[in-house]
């Protein structure tokens, strides 16, 4: 099977004040369609640097990093902004909905950026996170719970390859981020697409099909569970 | 949906700041509309006061002096091809209502002189009045306002003489805004005594007759030699234009100062804008991370600046009407002191390409302004990759660059201010004012950041905890400080220069009135506006020889003759009487009185500053004047400083001029008294000689120099309205700033709060923010605007008027102009500061 997303010996490092700091050291590693996969480590381990590679964001200083096919480290800014915008979905640890757009709009955001209209997608996802009472209210009026889930509804609604997610359960009570994530990974399973879970919290790791584990920027483990 | 989240939620949650840079934007439309309204207004009035006067096809033969009627002999072998018609063009006051009208004189016995009148009115003329020269033909809408029958007595006053005539007839003008409204009809020879025109007319008009056109007219005349020197040929178009061209440096100087206006509003536009990117960075930061493009972001900041620039260019125009009505009356006193004649009263008239170019200029430079904060937001990283704020101190190349960025620009400034003016405007120096206020804002950041680091020093540690807490503020906030501080010193910078050009223009004037306006009494014809209508009558000058002595007398005449292809005033006094007691000064620096004594011995002629700059002209030079008895050669003895015009004029003796002139009155006239006389009682003998018979201004010296004074406050009423603007915009600009600001730093104040501080203590750090944006933009303001106000004196000046002022800058009007500034500022703060009042800090610093 074709991997949807690889990293193969990548190093990024950081200037910080006069020298650099190394976030990440010969990193590789493969995701596969359909998988979940959690990236468990310490705080600064290089969780989210990771998570920038995949997404674009960034740009690896060595190795390569291939997502959907696109070679992140070659590929123009354009093709970059395409990838996330048609490929891949992420979902933040601080939910980030846009303030100023109700629910419904929020979840649509991706679609409207790529110039297209799918009400019956966006319902269909709103119904299935159990917003739709909610859809036309703005952020600010959800609770946490409420947010992160219209969150995982915008970041599927576009069919992505990828969804990453970043402490996604962070800003959540307990009860509140396994609901979010079963959610996550029910959702995202119908549709195929992969899903790369960044989290220092190991019960999360544990409904994984795979456990990347890093520390200091390197992947020193990986297994199943 | 990018414009929704960005641009249209925002504006309906915030309608308050969007409306405020909204009418920053139109008040600098209105004042660039009005102006150009106003001025075209009074400019069009000027014009067709000659065009629609004259009539359809015609050329017009002129001379300095008036055209000899004896030429109409000569040119009556032109009778095939065209119809000759003598003209008066005088002008007069009717006393009852005050207003200046203009008297034509045409031969109403033939039909070409009937030809271009407007069709008669109210049955048939009393024909016998007109031809025994005391009626006259009225315009309906002037019968109307007098209550006027035919038959009816009008009082008119003609070279200062009140004279009755009869309303023989009415004539009814096609157009409402027609220049005939304004035009009273006599028979040429009647016109001819009432004015002393005795053997002149103004004009000999050739009509051309059917199948005959202009072109061929025209070459009849020139292949014939039927013209010779000084006589010219022109169509009223072309005599028109001539006007215009000696207005073309007041109306740009009076538009680029009304663009000063639209310059703050596009501070105010920038600054909003880049305050609502830098607010919206996160959600901007999201977009991106959710695939929106640079292109996106960019076209939704550009949208909203085009959506400012819309509401805004329309309600400009809409303001700029109104506010053009408003200032039409001083920008026609600006023009008819300009030209040296009254111009008829008109309409404002908005039509629909300025109407368009008013809502296209808001568009414009709200799109221009939107530059910088576009290109922040196309900057903007996705969210992940999005670092926290910049250091709250710039780092030493970021201070280098802006510092060196500044540098140039001043440099450049300054390289643009040494250029000369292009087409005589002085658009390169503007161009360097431009640069000097570009300069100004690049160094905001700078500025706000020196001011960081000096509240950083031991010794200012201990001045107050508020204080360094406020600066921390506005350094933790510092781009959107700087642009606030930006905004300020830009208003303030344009406040100064113009306050610096007013008053350095009015300390010249002023003592240039004080040096060469020596006379006790000022004679002139009655006036409007300010501007006298009309000569004096011979009688006024030998009554006040009579009471005064021809020795204490010095009547001045003027004529208009060509130099250069341009047209100058030929000015003529009593040199002997001058001699004795000075006059204006020179810029040799030699006294008046050796000057014209010199003039007298060698029969030259001195001639004033602009003329000398605009021909090249100087001491030792020979001048060479056209006149009705041939050429008149004299040589340059003086250049003298004149701040009543901005057009060449030259000054010989009143005999000489009288040996190459008709005498036809004299202009104004002044009396030298003897040692101790009493000025006052002087004028009451002499308003007492001439009462009831002539309608004439006596001044006091005094009197004298506060009605020049009087002028030059009208001419600049406009200028201080656009100072106001200016500093109004600023207030708004800071305001908006100080609102954002305090929104980003909810959690800061906070903080404060969770810490013991009170509601007060809260409140007084926003408004020492304020203050402290004001004191930062005051001191880089007033240095920009001291600089700029230099170059206003020292070249625009000179490159337009050709006028060499005293530079003196109005210290205490800078420094309370800036104090105002602080103030509103401090105003400004208020809201934000209010909005202070009300931080919870459990729920803001729970949301966190």
């Amino acid at each position: 099977m074709e991997p949807v997303a690889v990293l193969d010996g990548v190093g990024k490092r950081y200037r910080a004040g006069q020298g650099s700091v190394t976030a990440l050291h010969q990193v590789s590693l493969r995701l596969l369609a359909g998988e979940m996969v959690a990236l468990v480590g310490p705080s600064g381990c290089g969780k989210s640097t990771t998570l920038n590679l995949l997404s674009g964001v960034d740009r690896p200083d060595e190795g390569e990093v291939t997502v959907c096919g696109v070679d992140v480290r070659r590929a123009g800014e354009e093709v970059l902004t395409l990838l996330r915008r048609r490929h891949i979905g992420i979902v933040f640890q601080a939910f980030h909905l846009v303030p100023q757009l109700t629910v419904e709009e929020n979840v649509a955001l991706p679609l409207a950026l790529d110039g297209r209209r799918d009400d019956s997608r966006v319902h269909d996802l709103l119904q299935r996170v159990g917003l739709t009472h909610r859809r036309r209210h703005f952020p600010g009026e959800l609770s946490g719970g409420e947010q992160q889930r219209a969150a995982v509804a915008r970041a599927l609604v576009h069919r992505p390859r990828l969804v990453l997610a970043d402490e996604p359960t962070g800003n959540l009570d307990s009860a509140s981020g396994t609901a979010v994530l079963q959610l996550l990974d029910e959702l995202r399973r119908r549709d195929g697409a992969a899903l790369l879970l960044a989290t220092h919290d190991q019960r999360l790791a544990a409904v994984a099909d795979r456990v990347l584990a890093m520390h200091d920027g390197r992947l020193v483990a990986s297994h199943r569970p | 949906m990018i414009l929704r989240a960005l641009v249209l939620r925002p504006a309906q949650r915030r309608p308050l700041r969007l409306l405020l840079t909204i009418v920053g934007v139109a008040a600098g439309v209105a004042a660039v509309v009005a102006t150009i309204a106003a001025n075209r207004a009074a400019v069009w009035a000027m014009r067709e006061g000659v065009v629609e006067v004259a009539g359809g096809e015609v050329l017009e033969i002129t001379a300095p002096g008036g055209v000899p009627t004896a030429r109409l002999a000569a040119l009556r072998r032109l009778a095939s091809h065209a119809r000759l018609a003598p003209v008066i063009e005088e002008a007069a006051l009717l006393p009852e209502l005050r207003e200046t009208v203009k008297v034509l004189g045409v031969d109403l016995l033939t039909e070409v002189g009937l030809a271009n009148l407007p069709p008669l009115a109210g049955g048939q003329p009393q024909w016998e009045s007109v031809l025994r020269g005391d009626g006259v033909l009225v315009p309906s809408a002037l019968a109307e306002r007098l209550s006027l029958q035919v038959g009816d007595r009008l009082l008119l006053a003609a070279r200062s003489r009140t004279v009755q005539l009869i309303a023989a007839g009415v004539v009814a003008p096609q157009r409402l805004a027609s220049a005939w409204n304004h035009v009273i009809v006599m028979d040429i020879a009647a016109a001819q005594e009432l004015f002393g025109r005795h053997g002149y007319v103004d004009a000999l008009q050739l009509r051309p007759r059917p199948g005959v056109t202009l072109e061929q007219l025209r070459d009849r005349v020139v292949s014939e030699n039927l013209l010779p020197p000084p006589l010219a040929l022109a169509t009223p178009g072309q005599r028109a234009e001539g006007g215009q061209r000696m207005l073309r440096a007041l109306e740009f100087n009076l538009a680029a100062l009304s663009g000063i206006s639209l310059l703050v509003g596009a501070v105010l536009v920038a600054t909003t804008l880049a305050t609502s990117v830098v607010q919206r960075r996160r959600v901007i930061a999201l977009l991106r991370s959710l695939g929106a493009g640079r292109g996106q972001i960019a076209r939704a900041v550009l949208v909203e600046a085009a959506l400012i620039g819309l509401a805004g260019g329309v309600a400009g125009v809409l303001g700029g009407g109104l506010a053009a009505r408003a200032a039409l009356a001083s920008v026609r006193a600006t023009v008819a002191s300009a030209v040296q004649s009254a111009v008829p009263t008109t309409a404002i008239d908005i039509d629909p390409p300025l109407a368009v170019t008013g809502v296209l200029l808001g568009v414009v430079v709200s799109l221009a302004a939107a530059a910088l904060p576009l290109l922040e937001a196309r900057a903007t990283p996705p969210l992940q990759g999005l670092r926290g704020e910049p250091p709250v101190l710039l780092p030493a190349r970021a201070r280098r660059r802006s510092a060196l960025l500044g540098l140039a620009l001043l440099a450049i400034g300054a390289a643009l201010a040494r250029l000369p003016a292009v087409g005589g405007l002085p658009i390169p120096a503007l161009a360097g004012s431009l640069a000097i206020l570009a300069a100004l804002l690049a160094t905001a950041g700078l500025a706000v950041d020196t001011f960081a680091r000096l509240e950083a020093l031991p010794g200012l540690r201990r001045a107050g905890v508020l204080l360094r807490l406020a600066g921390a503020a506005l350094a933790a906030g510092r781009r959107r400080a700087a642009w606030a501080a930006g905004a300020v010193g830009v208003a303030i910078a344009l406040a100064v220069a113009i306050a610096t050009m007013v008053s350095s223009f009015r300390a010249t004037v002023l003592h240039w009135a004080e040096q060469g306006l020596r006379s006790d009494l000022w004679v002139r014809p009655a006036a409007v506006a300010g501007v006298q209508v009309g000569r004096l009558h011979p009688d006024v000058v030998e009554c006040a020889i009579q009471l005064f002595g021809n020795e204490a007398v010095d009547p001045f005449h003027v004529a208009t003759v060509p130099l250069h292809g341009e047209t100058i005033t030929l000015g003529a006094g009593a040199l002997e009487v001058v001699a004795r007691h000075g006059g204006v000064p020179f810029r040799s620096g030699e006294d008046a009185r050796a000057v014209f004594a010199e003039v007298l011995r060698r029969r030259g002629a001195v001639i004033n500053e602009p003329a000398a700059r605009r021909f090249g002209l100087a001491e030792g030079d020979v001048l060479r004047l056209p006149t009705p008895k041939g050429v008149l050669e004299r040589p340059i003895v003086g250049v003298f400083y004149d701040y009543s015009r901005s057009q060449g004029m030259v000054v010989i003796d009143r005999a000489d001029f009288l040996a190459h002139f008709p005498d036809i009155g004299a202009q104004e006239l002044a009396v030298f008294l003897p040692p101790h006389a009493d000025p006052a009682e002087a004028r009451q003998r002499l308003l007492a000689a001439l009462s009831g018979r002539f309608l004439v201004e006596v001044f006091l010296n005094r009197e004298l120099r506060a009605e020049v004074i009087a002028v030059f406050d009208r001419t600049f009423a406009i200028t201080t309205a656009l100072q106001l603007v200016a500093v109004g915009v600023a207030v708004v600009a800071v305001a908006t700033v100080l609102l954002a600001l305090l929104a980003e730093r909810a959690r800061d104040l906070a903080l404060l709060r969770a810490l013991g501080a009170s509601r007060t203590q809260v409140a007084r750090v926003v408004l020492v923010q304020a203050a402290l944006l004001g004191v930062i933009g005051a001191a880089g303001g007033i240095a920009a605007g001291l600089a700029i106000g230099l170059i206003l004196v020292k070249v625009v000046n000179v490159q337009s008027f050709a006028w060499t002022l005293r530079l003196l800058p109005p210290w205490g009007s800078v420094l309370s102009t800036a104090a105002w500034v602080a103030l509103g500022c401090l105003v400004a703060g208020a809201v934000p500061a209010a909005g202070a009042l009300r931080v919870a800090p459990a729920e803001v610093l729970r949301e966190e």
